[in-house]
């Protein structure tokens, strides 16, 4: 912990941005875990929120000239606030018909935003010069371990015991008295929250953003991997999940990008194979 | 009528031509044992679907405590105080047999322990105490069967909804379910068994007993009268037993 | 006389669509399994075609049993060595196959990427054009079109003529009655695959005359056969056709009206949209 707090002003540039990196892909793994690994809602979408965030967060610092951290705020309200309108209608779908049709989300909001001249189009949208690595590090951060101790509280409340209800069967968990509705809409606003709080730091970070990289199925694709490497659902699974898999993801970029895709998508299919439940809960057999 | 507790009045429900449930009324009050009794796809669990809202009958009214239930989603239903359980088990496998139950008294409190502590007890009363931290899928069918009335009563219901709860046990075992069935009213739990045959069991614990077929009430009475009743007789054994004989 | 252009283009396009829908429905039928991996192969087929016109000169009409073949090998070998290694203790078995195959469309568009780069290729054979009364059909859609009915009528045969087509319809409808007959399950899940995804190399082979196409390109095929079957009915062949028809003539008049940048968003906008307001589909069977 005091390691990575002092780290942005110990270490060279390279080890921060992998932290940093790091850090991003463990909050959307955490993000991602809470609607698919405690409500059960498989998403191949939520980047969705990546996005809206990132743009927003441009698109404030552009129009209003707020201080970054305040746009990148509203940011991740925004895209949490437009989760419930969103959620109340896309919860409707089940199984394959959610994931993919958040999938599908992601890929109509990208042509939409691609489509607009008011957010830079296809080109991207440019901050004004000059970013401050080391506050995005601390925003980040922040934000990844809120990911956690909200997952941490999920975990042990109420509420995450009526997400793990229906996502074992929503019509009982009904007639359990379980307000499906309500509290699967939550869960996938917070599962928006997160991303949308790191979409912020994201464009800041790179002073830039295009549609291509904000709406990448890539994003997904990757948390998914470290969600399930670690273990679906459970507290510690993204964290460790995440770690791992960002620093196998990084030395895959770096010696073969050409294959990366297909490096990624062969781990997955590979990981539900031979690891199906993720490490922490393989840990916990060996040691109940 | 002050305890009338459920009332179900002139439901009719169909799917695409087939109509499954024609007409049905019937009336359970306070801490009586009501049974429907009906062959094998007479409607008894589609009438369950449509008293706990998870089906929404085209024509005619259910009444709870009073009230219209009509298009109330299902968890209002349950809070309300009408607790069911289904005919094919459905734990939630990957949850403790103690969070099985700790979700359904969830209702009366926000405190995850409290509702532990909670199901504890209902755990122990119906004696899967010495299986509650075990993983609700290494469950064995009768204990699966203990573990659906368990969650029901974690609602502290009014009303409880059996549907085929003695499908599937041992003679001894329906006896068990039988004396706990009768205990229901004892506690001023109205109970709903929808049961297939075991019409000696059924003799024994109904106070009023409704016979169900294709989807119409054919008959309505008390065991004796359901007994000697000729149409009964003939939706179970399908042709006039004394010319028959 | 444009509406009525834009009906034949639609039309023509169907019929493709419908074959390659054809393929994803008879996996699902018979696995419930949603294979996002579907459009990839639809895809690889075609780059594969391009290059062997390209470079031997073989046109696509010798190469489409080339396609089926390979096609059919792919898809056993896919359920033999990945599907059917899925521990069947995974709680939710439809959310594991669905990230597997979401796994494999990244593992064949990355290495489709790495193989063919990510230019645009077709197979510019038969490019001239009918008129008839002032209504322009392009001569390669018309054969693709022919063929592809050909070819779905073909598979309708051998599903309802032949015993393995007869296991198969049978699996489909009642896994437990067709296991109770007797019926080899494990073979009949490997035919199916094999089967459904030669269907989709077959109509690669025949997009590859139709469309300029580019590895990446396979993700929008899969929503366009989800979409299909969804608008047919899961489950439905005959649906799956007239869903076809109705997803080529959106196609047509989006990619007209609103331009071909913003008609990238159509099949995803489309599925979502018949996801929730059909969950049964035209022709689908109802679930009480």
């Amino acid at each position: 912990m005091a390691f990575l707090i002092v780290a942005p002003h110990r270490l060279n540039g390279y080890f921060v941005n992998l932290i940093y990196i790091t850090l991003v892909y463990v909050g959307l793994a955490y993000g991602w875990n809470i609607i698919s690994g405690y409500a059960g809602y498989f998403s191949f979408g939520q980047i969705t929120f990546f996005g809206l965030g990132a743009y927003a967060t441009g698109f404030a610092i552009n129009a209003f000239h707020v201080y970054w951290m305040l746009a990148a705020l509203a940011g991740g309200i925004l895209a949490c606030a437009f989760a419930f309108p969103l959620g109340y209608v896309m919860l409707r779908l089940r199984g394959p018909f959610f994931a993919m049709g958040m999938f599908g989300m992601a890929q109509t909001v990208r042509v939409l935003i691609t489509a607009l001249p008011a957010t830079g189009a296809g080109a991207g949208l440019f901050l004004p010069p000059g970013s401050d690595v080391t506050s995005v590090y601390y925003w980040t951060l922040a934000v990844a371990l809120g990911a956690i101790a909200l997952t941490i509280w999920i975990d042990r409340s109420a509420f995450g015991l009526r997400l793990q209800a229906l996502r074992e069967d929503e019509q009982v968990a009904g007639t359990l008295a379980v307000d499906v509705t309500r509290d699967k809409i939550a869960a996938f606003a917070l599962s928006a929250l997160i991303p949308g709080l790191l979409g912020g730091g994201f464009i800041y970070f790179l002073n830039y953003i295009e549609p291509d990289a904000a709406f990448s199925s890539r994003f997904d694709l990757q948390s998914i991997v470290m969600a399930i490497l670690g273990g679906v659902g459970t507290v510690w699974g993204p964290l460790i999940g995440g770690v791992l898999m960002t620093q196998i993801s990084e030395a895959l970029w770096a010696k073969f990008p050409q294959f990366y895709l297909m490096l990624f998508g062969g781990l997955l299919v590979a990981l539900l194979i031979l690891l199906p439940h993720g490490i922490v809960p393989a840990l916990k057999r060996r040691y109940e | 009528m002050s305890d009338d507790l459920l009332v179900v009045d002139d439901v009719t429900i169909a799917f695409g031509g087939v109509v499954a449930l024609h007409g049905v009324s019937l009336t359970v009050r306070t801490g009586e044992v009501f049974c429907l009794i009906g062959p094998n796809g007479a409607g008894k669990t589609t009438l369950f679907n449509v008293i706990s809202g998870l089906l929404r009958p085209s024509a005619g009214d259910v009444r709870f405590c009073g009230d219209s239930i009509l298009g109330w989603p299902p968890h209002r239903i349950a809070r309300a105080g009408i607790a069911r359980t289904y005919q094919i088990v459905r734990p939630f496998s990957a949850l403790s047999v103690l969070d099985n139950v700790a979700v359904g008294a969830l209702a009366f409190t926000s405190s995850k322990r409290e509702a532990r502590l909670q199901a504890r007890e209902i755990v122990e009363f119906v004696g899967l105490g010495a299986q509650a931290s075990r993983r609700a899928s290494t469950l064995t069918l009768t204990q699966r069967k203990r573990l659906e009335v368990a969650r029901a009563l974690a609602l502290r219901p009014k009303l409880l909804l059996l549907d085929e709860v003695m499908a599937g046990l041992t003679p001894t075992e329906m006896d068990a379910m039988a004396e706990f069935i009768l205990e229901l009213g004892a506690r001023g739990i109205g109970a709903v068994c929808g049961v297939e045959h075991v019409m000696r069991l059924v003799m024994r614990i109904s106070h009023r007993i409704v016979v169900l077929d294709a989807g119409r009430c054919i008959a309505e009475g008390d065991p004796k009268s359901i007994q000697a009743d000729a149409r009964v007789i003939e939706a179970y054994l399908g042709a006039p037993v004394r010319e028959a004989l | 006389m444009t509406v009525v252009q834009l009906v034949v283009n639609g039309l023509l396009l169907g019929g493709v669509f419908a074959l390659s829908a054809l393929g994803f429905n008879i996996i699902y039928g018979v696995m419930r399994v949603v294979n996002l991996a579907h459009g990839d192969v639809v895809v690889i087929a075609a780059m594969v075609c391009a290059l062997a016109f390209g470079a031997l000169g073989l046109n696509p009409l010798v190469l489409l049993p080339v396609a089926v073949a390979g096609g059919f090998v792919l898809g056993a070998a896919i359920h033999r060595l990945l599907l059917r290694r899925l521990p069947a203790e995974t709680a939710s078995t439809e959310a594991s196959s669905l990230t597997l195959t979401f796994g494999l469309s990244f593992f064949l568009a990355g290495g489709g990427l790495a193989l063919f780069g990510g230019s645009f290729r077709s197979v510019p054979f038969l490019t001239g054009a009918f008129d008839v009364g002032g209504i322009s059909i392009p001569q390669a859609k018309l054969l693709a079109f022919a063929l592809a009915l050909v070819l779905a009528a073909a598979l309708a045969a051998f599903l309802r003529f032949t015993a393995a087509g007869c296991a198969i319809r049978a699996t489909s409808q009642h896994l437990e009655g067709a296991l109770a007959c007797g019926v080899d399950i494990d073979r009949v899940r490997t035919l199916s695959y094999g089967l459904g995804t030669a269907v989709a190399a077959a109509a690669g082979a025949l997009m590859s005359m139709i469309y300029n196409l580019n590895p990446q390109m396979g993700v929008q095929f899969t929503v366009n056969a989800f979409a299909v079957v969804v608008i047919g009915g899961l489950g439905s062949y005959a649906g799956c056709v007239l869903g076809a028809l109705v997803l080529g003539l959106a196609n047509a008049f989006t990619s007209y009206f609103v331009g071909a940048s913003l008609a990238e968003a159509a099949p995803y906008v489309l599925f979502i949209l018949v996801s929730l307001l059909m969950p049964s589909g035209l022709l689908g069977r109802r679930t009480a």
